[in-house]
């Protein structure tokens, strides 16, 4: 009933025309007290439909329009509102020729587990869920600051998914926040289903086989990131909370590694980093010293390895590629299968396969060990995203060096690290703080320094407010 | 693109895959017995090598590959050699270079050349002379021991550490004979029946052998060259004048200095090398005792003085056979200024130089037993 003239006044009519074909949306008539009920069923929580209609259907006619002026009854004023409404878990009551909408939405959702791909020995261990709001409560519940301030954008120009972006006033820099959001407002595109996918949209540098933003399901490191003066995002429907600006070493901390003594965390992260050049090199080394380089080798080994290679009928790097393809299907299988499936696939590709292929002169078992230790040393590396693109760079370095040698090693690492140099994750440096560098800052990737000797906020955040702790004398 | 082109070009390139490769772990070289009588008025160069490389195989445990050819050079050897084997035959896992006596006599400087100038070759593969034919003593295989190659670079390794011999590699070899006021030397073996046994330190004037330290005094040659860790020395004290009294003095650390002296003419020149050695001793036979202090003393006082004699006489015999092994020149050059030292014929000069060897021994312990009564 308002006068303005764009605004189409909600009607009954007008918003069945709307959901006209969608079956599953529920009409429920109630001629006795004139009121007509529109949701949808699977979007609401039927005990809040009692609640809110009881009253309702047992009152008179008369009554119902003093019961509709309490607070949860809210009088709609426009057609899109009520229609918008509907599809976020509204029920729209429909009395006379006002349009009220009560809110009962509770969607189907999982509940709070512990996460299945960051796991962490001690510390918490609860999750991020699909529902946004779920999740927006696990960080609310723990930052209890008015400071943390929220941004709530729609991504997806059909799907008009609901997206938050967090950020703490007074710590993210407000340039960041701004060129984020502007970003987000530039998608277009149909639908955006998880974290991991939106990020490609804002990236940087779409071809590069990095990540440019990290993405967490556990709230602690989220929380982390906040007081580091970083931008959170949460997109509903996606348990991946990223963060912005990210940096490559980033992805090589675990929260783990801040839970246990300064030592045992550095001696872990540095343990990281082995990983990191054993899945790189390993098997890449394997090739260049068997195809080119014998003086490398110690005469005991060299001795071994010219025995298990000498039933093999390919050159290294047929072998070492063969090998390698193998263990990414295993991983792939594995990954796809159920949990007791694959074991099973885990125990046939391990055991039987490795075993086999040695048997049957197909590999030499140093390669095995080559092979495997570097797969092992790619699982080391906490984010899965990282950890997937440098297994696959690892091929690269495999032909490179099956080519050329350790020069073609050499090459490889080179051209890995100028890319990492170029590359920028939301106009910050990807690789601070090594470039620019910040030596404050490595004590917090390279190592984990003591928590008292960490007092700055990371600087690629950019923070306004740089000191994260005071030493109390 | 990239990726398409570098996998079709594999294979392309010199690739040296490990199970086609023969890799070369002990090369001998002699004088071919065949040609050497009759080549006292062939000119050197001519003179046909023996060369014999060995590959370890790994069909069965300790099991080599032997093979033997003989050529005018060890490139043209190479060609021959590896015509007869299915093997590329490759020098980048060398561990150890053995001369015949007669080849060492005639100089070896050619040889050494070429490996040093071989890239693949490794600066420290060892240099090592062999008391008879080196291709004799590698071809045989020592039923007791590792394969013949490991056994001796093995052997020579241990020995080293326990200054035995002297660890001499190509880098060593090379920089003592083209270094001014030093003469190279070089680990001697010899073949027994079932071994082979360290046969003392082969001196060398410039390229060629010309005398050899005897295994007993190795120890001693040790002092004079340098400071070394860890050696272990039995003193026969008969010759300093106690009879069947022995010593073994061990763990030693020894330090040398040179100084040298010159007299105003400058062309007479008086070299000191001190000796300060401290060590352990093992065992004692005689009627000292090691626990009194007084005898402690005398007992150092004894060592000393067999040290001095012994080095001593060592270097006289160095200079009789001009042979300036433990580099005096070095140390004459260093007092000298660049025009002085080329005007200088240290070789002529060498035999008549004064040496004095002073040598200060200290006894660290004697062992966990003390008798009190004494």
């Amino acid at each position: 009933m308002t006068d303005s003239n764009h605004i189409i006044a909600p009607s009954l009519q007008h918003t069945l025309d709307n959901f006209k074909d969608c079956i599953d949306l529920t009409h429920r008539t109630f001629p006795e007290i004139n009121v007509h009920l529109v949701y949808f069923d699977h979007l609401i929580n039927s005990d809040e439909l009692y609640r809110y209609i009881t009253p309702l259907t047992e009152a008179r006619e008369y009554e119902i329009q003093n019961l509709l002026i309490r607070s949860q009854y809210q009088l709609a004023l426009d057609s899109d509102t009520v229609i918008k409404g509907i599809l976020y878990g509204k029920i729209a009551i429909f009395h006379k020729d006002d349009t009220y909408l009560v809110d009962a939405y509770k969607p189907e959702a999982r509940s709070i587990d512990a996460s299945q791909t960051e796991t962490v020995i001690t510390g918490p261990h609860d999750s991020f869920t699909e529902p946004a709001l779920s999740n927006l409560s696990l960080i609310r519940s723990k930052i209890k600051s008015s400071h943390l301030k929220v941004i709530k954008l729609e991504v997806g120009e059909i799907s008009k998914t609901d997206l938050y972006i967090l950020y703490i006033d007074g710590l993210a820099n407000m340039d960041y926040v701004k060129e984020l959001v502007e970003r987000i407002e530039l998608i277009e595109v149909d639908a955006v289903h998880d974290g991991n996918m939106l990020i490609q949209y804002i990236d940087d540098f779409p071809n590069s086989i990095f990540p440019l933003f990290s993405t967490s399901e556990r709230p602690d490191t989220a929380i982390s990131k906040l007081v580091a003066g970083k931008i959170i995002g949460i997109l509903d429907g996606s348990p991946s909370v990223f963060t912005a600006p990210s940096s490559f070493f980033e992805f090589f901390a675990s929260p783990d590694d801040y839970y246990q003594r300064w030592i045992l965390g550095t001696a872990t992260r540095l343990l990281r980093f082995a990983a990191l050049v054993i899945t790189l090199t390993f098997t890449a080394l394997y090739v260049s010293v068997t195809t080119f380089h014998y003086e490398m080798i110690p005469e005991a080994l060299l001795l071994t390895l010219t025995e298990s290679r000498s039933r093999v009928p390919f050159p290294p790097i047929y072998e070492a590629l063969l090998m390698e393809l193998t263990i990414e299907l295993l991983r792939e299988a594995g990954a796809r299968l159920p949990t007791k499936i694959g074991q099973t696939i885990g125990i046939v590709g391990g055991i039987v396969i490795g075993q086999a292929a040695v048997q049957a002169g197909l590999t030499s078992n140093v390669l095995i060990i080559a092979v495997a230790s570097s797969a092992i040393a790619s699982f080391v590396i906490p984010s899965y995203v990282m950890s997937a693109s440098i297994r696959l760079v690892r091929f690269g370095l495999i032909i490179l060096a099956g080519t050329l040698g350790d020069l073609g090693i050499a090459m490889g690492i080179a051209y890995i690290v100028i890319h990492l140099c170029g590359l920028t994750s939301l106009n910050t440096s990807y690789i601070t703080p090594v470039a620019p560098s910040y030596f404050n800052d490595w004590r917090d990737v390279f190592i984990r320094a003591p928590l008292w000797a960490m007092r700055d906020r990371p600087s690629q955040s950019n923070t306004p407010n740089k000191v994260k702790m005071k030493q109390k004398k | 693109m990239m990726l398409l082109v570098m996998l079709l070009l594999i294979g392309c390139g010199d690739q040296r895959v490990l199970e086609k490769l023969g890799f070369t772990q002990t090369t001998s070289y002699d004088l071919d017995p065949n040609t050497e009588e009759s080549s006292d008025d062939e000119k050197q160069g001519q003179q046909k090598l023996l060369i014999s490389v060995t590959i370890p195989r790994t069909r069965t445990e300790n099991s080599r590959e032997l093979i033997t050819a003989t050529a005018y050079t060890s490139k043209e050897a190479k060609i021959k050699l590896s015509s007869q084997t299915e093997l590329t035959i490759v020098s980048g896992q060398l561990r150890n270079t053995l001369f015949g006596l007669s080849l060492a006599k005639q100089g070896i400087w050619e040889h050494i050349d070429t490996l040093v100038r071989d890239s693949s070759i490794s600066p420290r593969v060892k240099v090592t002379i062999v008391n008879g034919s080196a291709h004799e003593l590698l071809s045989k295989d020592y039923s007791q021991h590792n394969r013949t190659g490991k056994y001796l670079d093995r052997m020579l390794e241990k020995e080293a550490i326990s200054q035995t011999v002297p660890e001499i590699t190509l880098y060593r070899f090379t920089r003592d004979f083209l270094d001014d006021g030093i003469d190279a030397v070089a680990p001697i073996i010899k073949q027994l029946d079932e071994h082979v046994s360290i046969d003392g330190i082969a001196l060398f004037q410039g390229d060629r052998y010309v005398t050899k330290v005897e295994p007993d005094d190795t120890l001693i040659f040790a002092f004079l060259r340098g400071r070394f860790k860890n050696g272990e020395m039995s003193v026969d004290m008969s010759e300093v004048g106690r009879i069947n009294e022995h010593i073994m003095f061990s763990s030693m650390i020894s330090k040398r200095k040179i100084k040298i002296k010159t007299t105003s003419e400058g062309q007479h020149y008086h070299a000191d090398i001190s000796i300060n050695v401290r060590g352990s001793v093992l065992e004692y036979t005689g009627k000292l005792s090691l626990d009194n202090v007084e005898h402690q003393k005398q007992i150092e006082k004894l060592i000393a003085e067999y040290i001095k004699l012994k080095t001593e006489e060592m270097v006289a015999m160095m200079q009789k056979n001009n042979v300036d092994s433990i580099g005096l020149g070095k140390y004459v050059r260093n007092k000298l200024s660049y025009e002085e030292w080329k005007n200088l014929d240290w070789r002529r000069i060498y035999p008549n130089i004064e040496v004095t060897c002073n040598v200060n021994v200290r006894i660290k312990d004697f062992g966990k037993f003390v008798n009190i009564e004494q």
